[in-house]
């Protein structure tokens, strides 16, 4: 039982300001993704509910307890480290107990809980390894074997996934989160890979620079990203984001025309379009927006990405999987208007619109 | 293709032929003074300057290594020996791991981690006979002649700054997260050091220790100064001793300078494993 909170943290190190003005309250039993780019805070920001880093200003709280200045063992979090970080001279019974034998937990209790936490992750025939003998899936399993033996108030992740490879990768984040659903632990999960905020979150918090841009559940993030910065970073293949202006509800930009804005007028704005909500249609069609030469043709297998040349820029688009145009070849879109976004340049935060 | 790899097998043939040549020449001149001085200890006064060199000893007598250690100190030189270079390696690898983690791991205001590394290491910088009358001065001041206590404060003077800076390095080389994990996982700072990183810093201890031991068992410019009695001079001191104004007693100092190679050769071989780790430092990720 246990929630998070952060009321205006700020962590410096020296000039640099590595979060600035932290607010944010995860829930008890919560799944919270810290998602961004590298640089933009989201490990400091955990490493400080760790007890690893301290905040320069603010406060931190689980519970109630305020715990800047509680040393890191008494504030009962577990950790997975980007690299595991295993005792390299332990055993792999020896490395799940660690935190057990800290506590000095008596003989057949420690016994009991190794057994079960090793069966639960399927090491229970590897407990005499050392870590260099393990694969690397089965170090990232003794990794969050060594968190979860204790039951501790909060889990925090440090991209656990990321030195995985593709396919073993996608098995443990199912893993991953089926555990922390059964267990019911309040966790803290840093990453880059929006694909992993998206599937294994509750909320995710999307970082730049320092600062939360956006928070809300993974749809609200695709569905109803705020800024610009949002509406790039989520998705794969990313929004397409396209330079231009805003006259009465009318985006143009250089051979592309898209009505349906209300009656909005940006000078410097974005237009922005998922893939999927572009549609090749006849080149005559009379509701197409853009005709444009096919620049590649990629079939992924459930369906195929095309990249149009749009000025000096490229838009893509999600087709069927039967699609059958030519590199070269000139086709017509039709952008779904209401769904798509459009932002300010300037102030990088969307513009509502009103139809 | 058959004619390249026939060529490629000779060319190969060839350099593999001629590191061994290396190998060999090198090995023969480093082994053969122990050789040559090991050989000499076992001959009489007469056949160590036979001409042409007597290459094995003819007349093989063990009358030197009476005269050495029975008949003189020796053996109390070679405890004496021992004592300092014990109690200056315990205290220089001691000290200098700790103060090598905090020199690491810890956070400096300003650049202080640079200049307090910099600062110990500068006291290695003079030659040590700088140091040699001050020193004298201040153990005289002391009432430390002629003591091991003395030896092993002025070794420890030696071997501190280059335990810190070779256990600082090899600390550097440990990645941190470990001992974050550790303290996470709920260990102190201390606890962190002593079950996660001394143990991974095994083979820089090991590596530190035999240079230490190998410093202070081979010193002989202070030890000469400091130390006038038998029960305070160390072989080396010993050793040279028998070189005296009328005669030089080749046989003597060849059996007393061949048994004292044998305890560093012993310890070398017992920690070699963890030498050759510990020498190429961040080379090889344990």
């Amino acid at each position: 039982m246990a929630s998070v909170r952060f009321d205006n943290v700020t962590k410096k190190f020296g000039e640099f300001v590595a979060v600035h003005d932290f607010n944010l309250e995860i829930r008890d039993k919560e799944f919270l993704v810290l998602l961004g780019p590298s640089g933009c805070g989201k490990t400091t920001t955990m490493r400080m509910v760790a007890g690893l880093e301290e905040a320069t200003s603010g406060d931190i709280f689980i519970n109630s307890d305020r715990i800047n200045d509680v040393l890191p063992k008494y504030r009962d979090v577990a950790m997975v480290f980007q690299s595991y970080a295993l005792y390299p001279h332990l055993s792999v019974e020896d490395n799940i107990g660690y935190p057990l034998k800290i506590r000095k937990v008596p003989p057949e209790e420690y016994k009991r809980r190794i057994t079960e936490v090793a069966r639960r992750v399927e090491l229970d025939t590897m407990l005499k390894r050392l870590p260099k003998e393990l694969s690397g899936g089965q170090r990232q399993r003794v990794a969050l074997a060594r968190a979860i033996v204790r039951t501790p108030r909060v889990f925090l992740m440090d991209e656990p996934l990321s030195n995985l490879d593709a396919k073993l990768r996608t098995q443990m984040r199912a893993e991953l989160k089926h555990l922390q659903h059964e267990l019911q632990v309040t966790t803290i999960y840093v990453t880059h890979d929006q694909i992993e905020a998206m599937t294994l979150a509750h909320r995710v918090a999307v970082m730049n620079r320092g600062v939360i841009e956006q928070l809300g559940t993974p749809r609200e993030i695709y569905n109803d990203p705020r800024t610009l910065f949002v509406a790039g970073f989520i998705g794969s293949p990313p929004m397409n984001l396209i330079p231009g202006e805003v006259k009465d509800g009318v985006f143009a930009s250089a051979g592309l025309r898209v009505g349906g804005a209300g009656h909005v007028s940006i000078p410097r704005a974005v237009l922005g379009v998922r893939p999927e909500d572009v549609h090749v249609v006849n080149p005559e069609d009379p509701d197409v927006n853009l005709v444009a030469p096919i620049y590649s043709v990629e079939l992924t297998g459930e369906n195929t990405l095309v990249s149009l040349q749009l000025g000096g820029r490229l838009m893509t688009l999600r087709a069927d999987k039967n699609f059958a145009g030519q590199i070269d070849q000139r086709v017509g879109t039709r952008i779904e208007t209401d769904r798509m976004f459009l932002f300010d340049a300037e102030t990088e935060r969307r513009v509502d619109i009103q139809n | 293709m058959a004619t390249i790899r026939t060529r490629s097998r000779g060319r190969e043939m060839l350099l593999r032929l001629s590191a061994y040549l290396t190998i060999l020449v090198a090995l023969i001149l480093t082994l053969f003074p122990v050789y040559w001085i090991a050989a000499n200890s076992f001959k009489f006064d007469i056949d160590i300057f036979a001409v042409p060199p007597e290459w094995l000893p003819r007349n093989p007598t063990l009358k030197h290594y009476d005269e050495a250690f029975i008949q003189r100190p020796f053996l109390r030189y070679a405890l004496n020996s021992f004592l300092v270079a014990a109690g200056t390696t315990a205290i220089s690898v001691t000290f200098g791991t700790m103060a090598g983690y905090a020199l690491a791991r810890f956070s400096y205001p300003w650049q202080w981690r640079k200049q307090i590394s910099f600062w110990i290491l500068s006291t290695r910088m003079m030659p040590p006979i700088v140091s040699i009358i001050p020193l004298y001065l201040f153990f005289n001041y002391f009432d430390m002649l002629n003591t091991k206590s003395a030896l092993i404060i002025a070794y420890t003077a030696f071997n501190l700054p280059f335990a810190t800076w070779m256990m600082k390095s090899y600390f550097q080389d440990l990645p941190v997260e470990l001992e974050e994990a550790a303290i996470v996982d709920g260990d102190t700072r201390w606890g962190a050091f002593l079950h996660v990183a001394l143990p991974l810093a095994r083979p820089g201890l090991a590596a530190t220790a035999i240079f230490c031991l190998i410093i202070s068992w081979n010193e002989f410019l202070l030890s000469l100064v400091i130390t006038l009695t038998e029960q305070s001079q160390t072989l080396p001191i010993g050793i040279a001793g028998r070189v005296t104004q009328y005669k030089t007693y080749w046989g003597e100092i060849s059996a007393a300078g061949f048994m004292a190679c044998v305890p560093i050769v012993i310890f070398a071989f017992i920690v070699q494993k963890h030498l050759v780790r510990g020498l190429s430092l961040g080379a090889v990720k344990g």
